[in-house]
């Protein structure tokens, strides 16, 4: 030190931060991860606006929504699955954190391979309209992120299943759950937006 | 709860240097990594504006056939924006400042930094590796290589960068490029937000940052918010060319400049906010008088950033958006200009009836607050619709976005570099190289692009490639180009100033008594940046020191 100024540390002394650094980091990605699917929302509509009533092309909507349906029971007992081993793990419960991701990634990945089967089934492709490439975009990035969310459960069993987390050292496990229910908001409103409204 | 693991060093040979430098995670080394290497690619980006204006020196020039033109201007306007002006400031200036300024040991993801880094050397080589075979093929003849590289213009409008119009390769590699590029500032501009909001030193509130730490955050926060729309487009655009997609197809061409805007007009306040910060940094320092009205200037900063999202379709006021559209943006056009205007006088009131100290900072800091002026006056009359509508695509835009990105961004990251290269290197540059570099490159610039305002509005389009004699265009094209050359003799003063750096003698610890943090370290600073943690009492807690006086708390 060059100049005198107050200090607040011993020489050498690793430097603690404010606030966790891990979940305020997760939180921001998942700002920039809610402006992509706006960036895309948004085009949804733009298109859908300038189509001028035909939105979609009669030809192109989509017959049922029972799949669709069922995935989003799929995922909502995933986040449900996350929410209670998450809790778990808060409250010192290390089978209940391993038990809660176990089933959330199983049934995440559930979810994917329903998704695949809806993409076959729907009838149109992504190459015909701009119905259908906007159709797709909102499904497949979705598909994209629950990818990244079962992938990073994964990460989340193991080190589980490892001994690594209890009550102290959870961050990656709030952070990976805070992911999840964000991929779980998500789908509710991709559902809407395509299927019901 | 992160506490930070202090990097290690292999010194020694120039083997163990490189591998310092490709494996570190120090966010000093990260950031001047990022200075150097954008620094190459504005020298890139200016060789190929020299051979903008080289064609367009006299009129039915034929030194670039108009296909080389197009991919030159395009790779102009990529290379400044993308590769020189957004990671010089935010990646370079940024990484290495930010963490000093509040007293921190390094950012709070430091491995998350050399990823965002690495990252945007990848799509630097994508990018610039194209330009440069095609630079090669339009030189030798070699046709294959010219499609290694974009010509669609920065801005890449469908359908002018579809497969149907752009069926070269060069096209997907920019997209790709740019793809990359977002997934690094965007991992940047996290880790900027969580390092500024939970590594702070004891004591320092949010209104004792410094302002180029603020300028950071609001800078930060934007990219955040912006770059994803724009990565979401372009994975949109490169679909549409490589799997057939119709997100864009011609009739929804408006999409693509709706989404394109919505990050590029912020990315303009991205580009210009830190420098702003870095002025607000300066000027004090070089009138040796507090900043006037700091809580005015970081609020005035945080609107910047606030309305800057809310202006984007004033670029497109003649591609048929509806006139009530139009006049929302027009008035949000408006609005934006208070915040800045409200800069500008906070500045003028800081040097006030400061004493001066004319070192080259200080002169680029006029360099930036007059031509920055000229180009917030311009940019205000053009956002009123029916004069946009005269001088869209002509040269008068080209004037107006050199002025506020060139006057603004550019003498800002000079002033920067003369303020801190003693911190970076420990030595200082020399002062009477600094001053000719300056004047050299005040006069050039203003030579360049002043002559601009008035090739608009006699009507001169903007990316042609070859006009016609007798327009009345000759003197100020020949004016430009001379200016260009002589910017390009001042960059070229600056280079050797740097060049003789080794030579020069130690810096003192805080050679221009500078009041925040980082000058109350070594310079360059070792890796664990202080010691001991400072505690801090104020917002110029090196002056308090030099003083013994409380300051004033705002």
């Amino acid at each position: 030190m060059n100049v005198r100024l107050r200090t607040s540390s011993r020489e050498g002394m690793p430097f603690r931060a404010r606030a966790n650094t891990g979940l305020l980091g997760a939180a921001a990605l998942i700002v920039a991860e809610s402006m992509f699917f706006l960036g895309v929302l948004s085009a949804w509509y733009y298109l859908q606006v300038i189509s001028l009533g035909n939105w979609p092309p009669a030809a192109l909507r989509p017959r049922t929504f029972t799949l669709p349906l069922i995935n989003t029971a799929i995922i909502l007992v995933s986040t449900l699955a996350l929410f209670w081993g998450e809790r778990g793990i808060a409250a010192g419960n290390k089978r209940r954190l391993t038990i809660g991701v176990a089933v959330a990634a199983a049934t995440g990945l559930l979810f994917m391979a329903m998704q695949t089967v809806e993409f076959s089934g729907l009838g149109f492709r992504a190459t015909g309209s701009a119905y259908g490439s906007m159709f797709f975009a909102l499904l497949v990035f979705h598909l994209l992120r629950v990818f990244v969310g079962v992938a990073w459960m994964a990460v989340v069993l193991i080190r589980s299943l490892m001994g690594q987390f209890d009550q102290k050292r959870r961050t990656v496990v709030q952070a990976c759950a805070m992911y999840w229910y964000f991929i779980t908001v998500i789908w509710l409103i991709v559902f809407a937006v395509l299927y019901l409204l | 709860m992160a506490s930070i693991p202090v990097p290690v060093t292999r010194r020694g040979s120039a083997l163990g240097g490189l591998i310092d430098i490709l494996t570190t995670v120090d966010h000093k080394k990260i950031g001047l990594v990022y200075i150097v290497s954008s620094f190459i690619f504005f020298i890139l980006s200016g060789l190929l504006a020299l051979g903008i204006r080289t064609q367009l020196a006299v009129p039915n020039n034929t030194f670039l056939p108009p296909e080389a033109y197009n991919m030159v201007f395009t790779m102009h306007g990529t290379g400044m924006i993308f590769l020189f002006v957004i990671p010089i400031l935010t990646g370079g200036f940024g990484n290495y400042l930010v963490p000093l300024q509040i007293g921190a040991r390094d950012m709070a993801f430091p491995r998350m930094n050399a990823f965002s880094l690495w990252m945007f050397i990848f799509a630097a080589i994508l990018i610039m590796t194209g330009v440069t075979l095609a630079v090669v093929g339009y030189t030798a003849q070699i046709p294959s290589l010219t499609q290694f590289s974009s010509s669609a213009a920065w801005t890449a409008y469908v359908p002018l960068s579809s497969k149907q119009f752009s069926p070269q390769i060069g096209m997907d590699l920019w997209v790709l490029g740019v793809i990359a590029l977002g997934i690094s500032s965007t991992l940047g501009a996290v880790n900027f937000l969580v390092t500024i909001y939970a590594m702070r030193a004891p004591g320092m509130t949010a209104w004792r940052m410094p302002m180029f730490t603020w300028s950071m955050t609001v800078t930060a926060a934007m990219i955040l918010v912006a770059t994803p729309v724009l990565t979401a487009a372009m994975i949109m655009l490169i679909a549409d060319r490589q799997f057939g997609t119709q997100f864009f197809s011609t009739s929804n061409a408006r999409l693509w400049q709706h989404m394109f805007w919505f990050y590029s007009h912020p990315a303009v306040y991205i580009m210009v906010v830190p420098a702003m910060g870095m002025l607000s940094e300066i000027l004090p320092v070089f009138s040796r008088k507090p900043i006037f009205g700091p809580k005015v200037i970081i609020l005035s900063t945080v609107a910047i950033g606030v309305l800057g999202f809310t202006t984007w379709a004033h670029h497109m006021f003649v591609s048929g958006i509806s006139p009530e559209v139009e006049r929302f943006f027009m008035f949000t056009t408006m609005v934006i200009a208070v915040p800045t205007g409200v800069k500008i006088f906070n500045w003028i009131a800081t040097m006030w009836g400061g004493s001066l100290n004319f070192k080259t900072p200080l002169l680029m800091g006029f360099g930036f607050l007059s031509t920055f002026v000229v180009g917030g006056i311009t940019g205000v009359v053009q956002g009123a619709i029916p004069l946009d509508a005269e001088v869209h695509n002509s040269y008068w835009v080209v004037a107006h976005f050199h002025y506020v990105l060139f006057g603004g961004s550019v003498f800002g990251i000079f002033g920067g570099l003369y303020y801190w290269m003693p911190k970076f290197t420990g030595k200082m540059l020399d002062e009477k190289l600094g001053k000719l570099h300056f004047w050299t490159m005040f006069v050039g610039f203003n030579l360049t692009f002043f002559p601009m305002h008035i090739l608009g509005l006699m009507g001169m389009p903007r990316r042609i490639a070859v006009y016609p004699d007798g327009r009345g265009w000759e003197v100020s094209n020949l004016v430009a180009t001379i200016g260009a050359f002589m910017i390009a003799l001042s960059v070229l003063i600056f280079i050797i100033n740097y060049l003789g750096l080794a030579r020069r003698p130690k810096a003192p610890e805080n050679p221009f008594e500078g009041n925040t943090l980082e000058w109350a370290t070594d310079s360059p600073p070792a890796e664990y940046n202080f010691k001991k943690i400072p505690v801090v009492t104020s917002a110029r807690p090196l002056w308090e020191a030099r003083t013994g006086q409380k300051d004033i708390e705002h």
